[in-house]
């Protein structure tokens, strides 16, 4: 009796046991749990919805297929956990009551919310929220291949509205944003867009690797990623080896201001050179001819004597033959002739030089390659020449044609008198060659 | 010359035919305008790369490359006929004892009368004079000769440096690569300007000979010619008594045509590219 007490006991407690432990799973398993299975009841049965809803459309956005979750990365919660307040069974009015995303997702929420996307959702409307990136129940992480947010994904994800002229046309449309006008159109010819579209490769650079996910923000602002004083280290975060080198260069930030150099100018990053959604391979010869002018654009006076000499009159005629500005001066580690380091440095010449003329020698590399033969003191040796050439080119080409203009002028006059009727006499030969008298 | 507007110079007028250069003397100037627009070609577009039309006409002639190769076969031929013709002037003046091409008459080395020609050249553009009558060469066609004479001497060499740099560089220091290049561009920037305009008009587009002269291709032209552009040495070659030995028959038809072409051709060729520079430098 007292044995039986106690199985009847223990088989009751098996059993409590067992119903709570079902219905706790049933509240936070969807799929299987009861907590789906009782929103699903209302929610995945279309018939159910057209009967009880009022408004056109509104049974179409109530619905949820049982299976909205499954799979993604919120598999593991329950309808209620973002959708609160509706543990109170049917019917139960409709709520804005979700449970913002940053509950859990916090750090990304609060980079949304610092984000100019948040600020345009909050004042235009028309901004991107979580779900206008992410989707809302089939939520997939960026590793998974159908997520929009799939690094092979995220260029059409954004292109949605940075290729939508009516967007572009009401945040981009002031001077300064150019780039950002042609992002969409410009981005999957470019080599991270090649690289993406093309050659398949996730660790190429897309939007939200330069713009960031959720910290969006335009360049203007200090704290945006494409802002220009954190370019360098943007791009350096996968071309770690190049900010390296570009920090310690000329234009970096860890090199002393030179006077006198490239005044009035700031000094260049990596998208000044390469720009920021046109990037090219930098070996393509087009690319290598045209970046010549932007190293011009800051410094003048040295892509004036460029242009003086056959490496620049090649380069300026479109032809990728001759040496240009980063075959001499390399792409990232430039640096004053003064400095050691430098490529251009008196020692390192014949090196650099040495690239293309084989056997330069020391001699070879006296040549001035910015040579300017109108600056008598910088350079007398190429000023008397030029200016001896010069005067040579006037006086022979000034004497001669006030030669032959003369000479125009004579035949005319003596043409004109000869029709006339004022035949000239004792001259000889015709008419043209008469004399004066 | 009035009556007879033959369309070359040198068949105009009366007269029988009078050789004036040699077939050695026609085929050096041959030479000399196909290397010399093939050098101003090529080289145009780099001196003037700025310029509009820079880079279609160095596409054109096939890139860079190709221009440098023309540019360097052309130098070929210049080098080339330059030296033929000091071989065929010192084995003449040497060899054959004609010290005449050192001076005298026939010479192309300046001379007082020159001098002389040219001031009254300029009295008779004012009207104070009569023409001056030239002998063999006038003061102008020695000024031709002795241009081309220092431009091949000086755009040679230069030339060479820049094609050669670093063999050059052995004993030469390299700025003499810059004035090099300034020497050669501004050395051909009057060489095409001056033979594109004051060279075109003096032999071909003054009112006198307009639109062409063939003497240069056939070697020969009338008699009344030739007292007009050469009276003094017409005058003296008959007082020598050495004026029949001159007389040539005229041009075959072919010749003849085909010297116009040419000349066409190349006086043609020569207008397009100065147009180019004044386009450019007026530009600049």
């Amino acid at each position: 009796m007292r044995s039986l007490t106690r199985s009847l006991s223990l088989a009751a407690a098996l059993a409590l046991a067992g119903l709570l432990s079902a219905g706790a799973a049933a509240a936070q398993a969807p799929g299987s749990g009861a907590g789906v299975v009782q929103c699903a009841k209302c929610h995945a049965d279309r018939d159910f919805l057209a009967a009880n809803t009022t408004r056109p459309g509104q049974d179409t956005a109530l619905f949820v297929p049982p299976d909205a979750l499954h799979g993604s990365a919120h598999d593991t919660l329950a309808c209620t956990d973002c959708h609160r307040g509706f543990e109170a069974g049917f019917p139960h009015r409709a709520s804005r009551m979700v449970v913002p995303c940053e509950t859990c997702h916090e750090q990304e929420g609060k980079d949304y919310d610092a984000s100019i996307h948040a600020r345009n959702a909050a004042r235009e409307g028309d901004a991107p929220t979580c779900v206008g990136c992410h989707g809302s129940h089939a939520v997939l992480g960026p590793d998974d291949p159908d997520s929009p947010t799939y690094p092979l994904n995220v260029a059409g994800l954004c292109g949605r509205c940075h290729g939508d002229p009516a967007i572009i046309g009401r945040y981009f449309n002031g001077p300064g944003a150019e780039q950002a006008r042609i992002a969409a159109r410009a981005f999957p010819k470019s080599v991270h867009g090649i690289a993406l579209t093309r050659d398949g490769l996730v660790v190429s650079a897309t939007c939200s690797d330069c713009h960031r996910a959720h910290l969006v923000l335009p360049a203007d602002s200090p704290r945006s990623s494409v802002n220009r004083a954190n370019i360098p280290e943007t791009c350096g975060s996968c071309h770690a080896g190049v900010e390296r080198v570009f920090e310690a260069s000329a234009h970096g930030r860890d090199y002393p201001e030179q006077p006198g150099v490239a005044e009035g100018h700031d000094k260049p990053v990596c998208v000044d050179c390469h720009t920021s959604h046109q990037i090219v391979r930098a070996d393509q010869p087009a690319w290598q001819v045209s970046t010549v002018a932007r190293c011009g654009s800051c410094h003048e006076k040295l892509y004036e004597t460029y242009f003086d000499t056959y490496h620049g009159q090649v380069t300026r005629l479109g032809f990728d033959l001759t040496a240009k500005c980063s075959d001499c001066h390399t792409a990232h580690d430039m640096r004053p002739a003064t400095d050691p380091k430098s490529s251009v440095f008196a020692a390192n010449l014949v090196s650099t030089c040495g690239q293309c003329h084989e056997r330069a020698n020391a001699n070879f590399v006296k040549y001035y390659a910015h040579g300017d033969p109108t600056e008598r003191t910088q350079y007398p040796r190429l000023y008397w020449p030029w200016l001896f050439m010069t005067f040579l080119l006037a006086a022979v080409m000034t004497f001669f044609v006030i030669h032959s203009v003369l000479w125009m002028v004579r035949v005319a006059i003596n043409r004109g008198r000869r029709v006339g009727g004022d035949h000239e006499t004792g001259s000889r030969g015709p008419e043209d060659r008469e004399g004066g008298r | 010359m009035t009556e007879d507007r033959s369309l070359d110079a040198a068949a105009r007028g009366r007269g029988p035919y009078i050789r004036r250069f040699t077939p050695f003397q026609r085929t050096l100037h041959i030479l000399v305008i196909i290397s010399f627009l093939g050098l101003v070609a090529t080289g145009l577009p780099l001196r003037f790369a700025y310029a509009p039309w820079a880079t279609d006409v160095m596409r054109f002639l096939g890139g860079p490359v190709a221009a440098g190769l023309i540019h360097r076969l052309c130098a070929i031929i210049t080098f080339g006929y330059f030296l033929a013709h000091l071989v065929n002037v010192s084995w003449r003046i040497f060899r054959k004892g004609e010290r005449h091409l050192l001076w005298g008459p026939d010479s192309m080395v300046p001379s007082l009368k020159d001098l002389r020609d040219l001031v009254q050249m300029f009295r008779w553009f004012f009207g104070k004079a009569p023409h001056p009558r030239f002998e063999r060469f006038s003061y102008m066609e020695k000024f031709d000769y002795w241009a081309v004479f220092w431009g091949v001497a000086i755009i040679g060499t230069s030339g060479l440096f820049l094609w050669f740099p670093t063999f050059f560089a052995r004993f030469l220091p390299g700025w003499v690569f810059n004035i090099a290049s300034i020497v050669h561009g501004d050395e051909a920037l009057l060489a095409t300007s001056f033979i594109f305009t004051i060279h075109f008009f003096n032999v071909h587009l003054r009112p006198e000979k307009f639109p062409i002269d063939t003497v240069i291709f056939t070697g020969r032209a009338t008699a009344e010619y030739m007292e007009e552009e050469h009276g003094l040495e017409v005058e003296r070659l008959r007082r020598q008594g050495r004026l029949e030995e001159r007389v040539i028959e005229p041009a075959s038809r072919a010749a003849y045509l085909w010297s116009l072409a040419v000349g066409f051709t190349a006086v043609g060729i020569g207008t397009v590219l100065i147009v180019l520079v004044l386009w450019a430098v007026l530009l600049r």
